[in-house]
């Protein structure tokens, strides 16, 4: 029993490889910027205030993608789905007065979401196109277009930059513990709550056990008795609800208001934080956090010189070199048949 | 580019030469782009890292030439980056069977994280002038690659070998072909097309600047699908998306009511519509993203 | 072919086999499933290659390393599976792999091939597309591909499986023209009448040992089906059934096929409790299309009654509820989840009845149970119910898929090709199983293409020929040959 094999460990080490390249490419020597990230994100009540801000999203988002890995789908459109929620939820909360804004604009949020990857398992499930492909157009659709409300319709007068005016402190969700400059606040619940009640719907239930047999083998599911096709729409749908939810506490929690170009690409680390959960939805608390530690180093580093560039190469890494082993694992497996 | 625009924005000038000739320069890189789609999906390799790979040869055009001071050696750079790419993602999806698409958004990860660390890092090199060919010929390029992979296709063996691998791998390797071999040299032509697709839009801009595809991979992959994977309906699907944008372009100058925004997500809907309403099931090759 | 020793892992699967073939012969492999017939062909077309031994091509030893290789030499083989791509025209698909140059001349292509199908009697539409192919268009298209490779020596595994009887005497005919021109054709089959009828020497293999080989006018088929089962075989006589009520009524039944043609044409039947009915029938008859219309995976025309419940407007999953079960015709594509574990696999299909799921959840313990009741129903060789389902070799496989079909009530059990790849043994205790489940009230239906196997077990035999259903009447119920004149239509 060999959990790696000589390919992945030359995957590994090439990946490794890559990275220290980057750093010299970037001028940066290793070991310094090492320490730089210990000393400043890793051992400082700041760091770990922005490594959890950094992880709320991310955790969110990894649930949304990994249930529609489980059904079979590549949810690429965490990212559209995320931007109209946050958008959605800022209109809101910029127009409902007082405490009743939360959980409104949490709701709204979670229905611009889910509309938004409605036609996606619409477009899957009765027309085949393939999921990868609408949700691109659909990430590109939502920026263009939340690019456009901010630019004109809901703009805020006042300012030079494409963006909305910022939502009241009453509409704001509150900070669970304050010793700044460590803060930590309540949206973190929400992710929380989300991975666990994820864990119990696909582990325990019966919806969830048929959410895994369509994506699977849909084939095997419809003679299983499964309406495949209902259940792809309704579990797209869920994802993008997931997505929008994260987009709404995004604002609701961190970022008070909306702008143009409000993700800073969330779509392939959510993709990443849901692999890297491997089968486990429980998994994603884990791997959200690493994300958003990567997240924090490379803000850190990009104060010292290097570029923010950095981390993208990281998580490209991460994610390739891990799903190069999760598959052979699977290919393991199987090799008596 | 913008040299052409501007000679065209001189007066006495016709709008209808204006847009035909922006059209050219908007869709030849899409061109490029979905032919370099072509060869791989065809092959059986989902390929969603064209914009990475298109960004990559872009930076290494940009830089190399601009480092090098030979128009030459940028383009053999950009296109040796791209392929360097392309063989990557060959060798994550045949040898370690690795999902398409993440192997696929790896790379775009990859590509874009290291063309911004070296567009940070080296701005002394980035003030350089760029050495580069006239765009005619990279139009040229897009055009004779297209009646090239039709011809292709359509009566030699090797398209013929490409297109039975693509369907059905298996029945493929029964008749003795070898669909690793056939997929590493389709992905060979990947490269070269997203190379020179990456080094027209350097030279369009004469410099490299960050995320400068700004999806235009993407574009380009939308285009082979509504295109259904065929040579001459994926072309015009290219032209058209490079219609709008050089519409775009006039339009915005005119003030008009219609967002600036609405035009560039123009492709994205037309292909979402498209494959809401009509591009069916079968269309697209039977055995893509298959062992 | 000289002393030929195959293993796999552990298991020998050709043991010391010496093959002669002579040249304008066709030469028949004969044995039961597993016998070792198509390993050995495997290895003479160096798709296999053998772990000791040696064969003689004319006068020079070879040993292929691989099918192109062999096909070099002249030696090619159709297999079970055809190697045509649906997506290629039929010139295509001829030419795919032997293409005549770098750029193809679509003009001379066509010419050469015509010029073989002629001379095979064959009729081409070289630009159709594959898919469009009929099972006997196929098989003749992949000989074709043979001889565009200028193969002299053939091999074809079992390639009247698909084919009406017509068809394959045509087949047969066609071989022997070919044979008169210098090929040779080894035939891979286990149906006796082919190999008395066409053949002209046979050889028979038994647990991958050789154990006879000679000229087939020196034999006769009792003696033929002795030296291949072995120990002859007790014959199984139905203990006499004793049918109840109807539960299950079809009344003009109607179902579209794939290209929108009627599959199953205007038929009625009725099922009663304690009986076990076979459709008999050549593959693609609509026997497919029947049962996926009554499990709610097809829409259909007609009337569907359970006892006195119509089943028009249930789903799926609603007539899994009521009692309906299918043991679907491929296993890894409609049975089970080869990456989830036994236990998963065990209520998969079944996880909605009572008793497995809870409110909203599904009772592990239960499951537990059905898994173990699964696995022990016939014995399963398996380590642990959670080890995964891909792990089980294939007999083992179905027999779990049809041991699950009996679990939580069932009425109707719909079973197609109930012991396809399993051998004698298992299938006649996969058949006592569903007999037994007949004696508790069920009523089963099952189609096989095997008639023999209908006929042994089987209290009322159906026949299916293009979309008409017949039912075979007493007094032929044990005519083999009458029955086979209906599946092909010419009993009229």
């Amino acid at each position: 029993m060999k959990f790696l094999g000589w390919k992945q460990i030359v995957l590994a080490i090439a990946g490794f490889t890559l990275i220290i390249l980057a750093l010299i490419v970037a001028k940066a020597i290793p070991a310094e910027a090492l320490r730089q990230v210990i000393e400043k994100a890793l051992t400082k009540p700041s760091g770990w205030r922005n490594i959890l801000q950094e992880s709320t999203p991310l955790i969110l988002l990894g649930c949304s993608v990994f249930l529609a890995l489980k059904v079979g789908l590549f949810n690429i459109g965490a990212d559209g789905q995320f931007v109209i929620g946050a958008c959605a939820a800022v209109v809101v909360a910029l127009n409902v007065p007082g405490p009743i804004a939360i959980p409104l604009s949490i709701l709204a949020g979670i229905l611009g979401g889910a509309l938004w990857a409605y036609p996606v398992g619409l477009i899957k499930a009765y027309r085949g196109g393939h999921e990868v492909i609408t949700t691109i157009m659909l990430n590109n659709i939502a920026a263009f277009f939340t690019f456009y409300l901010v630019s004109g319709p809901i703009k805020d007068p006042t300012s030079q930059q494409p963006s909305t005016a910022s939502i009241s402190t009453a509409a704001e969700l509150p900070n669970l513990y304050e010793k700044l400059p460590f803060k930590l606040n309540s949206s973190i619940l929400f992710a929380i709550v989300c991975v666990i009640g994820l864990w119990w719907y696909l582990k325990k239930t019966v919806g969830g056990y048929e959410i895994s047999a369509t994506g699977e083998n849909t084939n095997v599911a419809r003679f299983a008795g499964i309406n495949v096709n209902r259940i792809i729409v309704r579990t797209m749908s869920a994802s993008g609800a997931i997505a929008g939810l994260a987009g709404a506490l995004q604002v609701l929690a961190f970022e008070h208001r909306f702008y143009g170009n409000f993700s800073p690409g969330y779509g392939f680390d959510a993709l990443g934080v849901a692999l890297l959960a491997s089968s486990n939805p429980l998994g994603i608390l884990a791997s959200g956090l690493l994300f958003g530690t990567i997240s924090e180093s490379t803000s850190v580093l990009s104060r010292t010189g290097v570029p923010k560039g950095l981390s993208y190469i990281l998580l490209g890494v991460l994610v390739i070199v891990f799903a190069a082993y999760r598959y052979r694992k699977e290919a393991q497996s199987g090799t008596d048949s | 580019m913008e040299l052409i625009l501007n000679l065209l924005a001189a007066p006495g000038s016709n709008v209808v030469v204006t847009l035909l000739l922006s059209t050219l320069a908007y869709s030849s890189p899409l061109i490029l782009g979905a032919l370099a789609g072509l060869f791989s999906e065809r092959s059986g390799v989902v390929n969603i890292g064209l914009e990475g790979k298109m960004l990559a040869a872009a930076c290494a055009t940009a830089f190399v030439g601009q480092a090098s001071a030979n128009p030459l050696i940028g383009l053999v750079a950009g296109i040796v980056t791209a392929t360097i790419f392309s063989i990557l993602h060959w060798v994550l999806t045949q040898v370690y069977k690795i999902d398409h698409i993440i192997s696929g958004m790896g790379i775009n990860a990859i590509a874009l994280g290291g063309t911004s660390l070296i567009a940070k890092t080296y701005l002394d090199i980035s003030e350089k002038e760029m050495p580069t060919f006239p765009v005619a010929i990279y139009y040229i390029a897009a055009w004779v690659a297209a009646v090239t992979v039709w011809y292709l296709l359509k009566t030699t063996r090797p398209g013929l070998r490409l297109f039975a691998v693509g369907n059905n791998p298996d029945k493929s390797r029964q008749m003795g072909l070898k669909p690793l071999v056939i997929r590493f040299q389709a992905l060979l032509a990947t490269g070269l097309l997203t190379g020179l697709a990456g080094a027209l839009i350097a030279t369009n801009a004469g410099k490299f600047s960050e995320d400068m595809t700004s999806g235009r991979g993407y574009i380009a992959l939308a285009a082979l699908i509504l295109g259904g994977w065929k040579p001459w309906p994926t072309l015009a699907a290219a032209v058209a998306f490079g219609f709008f944008g050089s519409l775009q372009l006039i339009l915005q100058g005119q003030n008009s009511s219609i967002p600036g925004q609405f035009w560039q997500a123009l492709p994205y809907l037309i292909t979402l519509v498209a494959l809401a309403g009509m591009v069916g099931k079968n269309r697209a090759p039977a055995g893509l993203g298959q062992p | 072919m000289r002393a030929i020793t195959k293993i796999f892992g552990n298991v020998i699967a050709l043991d010391n086999v010496d093959l002669t073939v002579q040249t304008g012969h066709i030469h028949a492999i004969v044995g039961e499933n597993g016998a070792g017939k198509t390993t050995l062909m495997k290895v003479l077309y160096g798709a296999h290659s053998a772990t000791t031994g040696e064969y003689k091509l004319g006068e020079n030893s070879q040993r292929f390393k691989n099918p192109e290789a062999a096909i070099a030499a002249g030696v090619g083989m159709v297999s079970q599976h055809y190697a045509i791509i649906p997506e290629l025209t039929c010139l295509q698909n001829l030419l795919l792999g032997a293409e005549p140059g770098l750029v193809i001349n679509q003009a001379q292509a066509i010419e050469r091939a015509e010029q073989l199908a002629t001379q095979m009697g064959f009729k081409f539409n070289w630009n159709q597309n594959a898919e469009e192919l009929s099972p006997g268009q196929a098989q003749k298209l992949e000989i074709l591909k043979l001889l565009w490779r200028n193969a002299k020596i053939l091999i074809l595994d079992e390639p009247t499986a698909m084919l009406a009887p017509e068809d394959a005497d045509l087949l047969y005919a066609k071989l022997h023209e070919l044979t008169q021109t210098g090929a040779t054709v080894l035939v891979v089959t286990h149906r006796l009448p082919d190999v008395m009828e066409h053949c002209d020497e046979v050889t028979v293999l038994r647990g991958g040992k050789l154990i006879y080989t000679g000229p087939v006018s020196q034999t006769n088929p009792t003696e033929l089906a002795e030296k291949m089962i072995g120990i002859s075989m007790t014959e199984h006589s139905p203990t006499q059934s004793s049918p109840g009520d109807t539960i299950l009524t079809v009344k003009n039944a109607t179902v579209k096929g794939e290209k929108g043609e009627d599959a199953v044409k205007n038929i009625s039947f009725e099922l009663k409790s304690g009986e076990l009915v076979g459709i008999a029938g050549v593959d693609g008859n609509g026997q497919r299309e029947l049962f996926h219309a009554l499990m709610g995976l097809k829409p259909s025309a007609g009337e569907f009654l359970l006892s006195d419940q119509n089943l028009s407007s249930l789903s799926t999953q609603q007539r899994i509820q009521v009692g309906i079960r299918l043991v679907a015709e491929d296993r890894h594509d409609e049975a089970v989840i080869e990456r989830w574990t036994i236990a998963e696999n065990a209520i998969l299909g079944l996880q909605r009845t009572p008793g497995i799921l809870k409110g909203k959840s599904i009772d592990r313990a239960q499951q537990t149970n059905l898994a173990n009741t699964v696995t022990q129903l016939f014995p399963t060789r398996f380590d642990h119910i959670n080890q995964p389902f891909r792990d089980l070799s294939g007999g083992n496989q179905q027999k779990v898929v049809v041991a699950r079909a009996l679990q939580q009530d069932p009425k109707v059990i719909l079973a197609f090709q109930p012991t396809r790849g399993i051998d004698l043994y298992v299938a006649d205790l996969v058949y006592q199983g569903l007999i037994k489940a007949t004696r508790e009230g069920a009523t089963v239906l099952v189609v096989s293409f095997d008639l023999d196997e209908l006929m042994t077990y089987c209290d009322r035999i159906l026949v299916m020929n293009h979309g008409v259903l017949k039912e075979v009447p007493n007094s032929l119920r044990s005519d083999r040959q009458a029955i086979g004149r209906m599946m092909v239509g010419a009993d009229e």
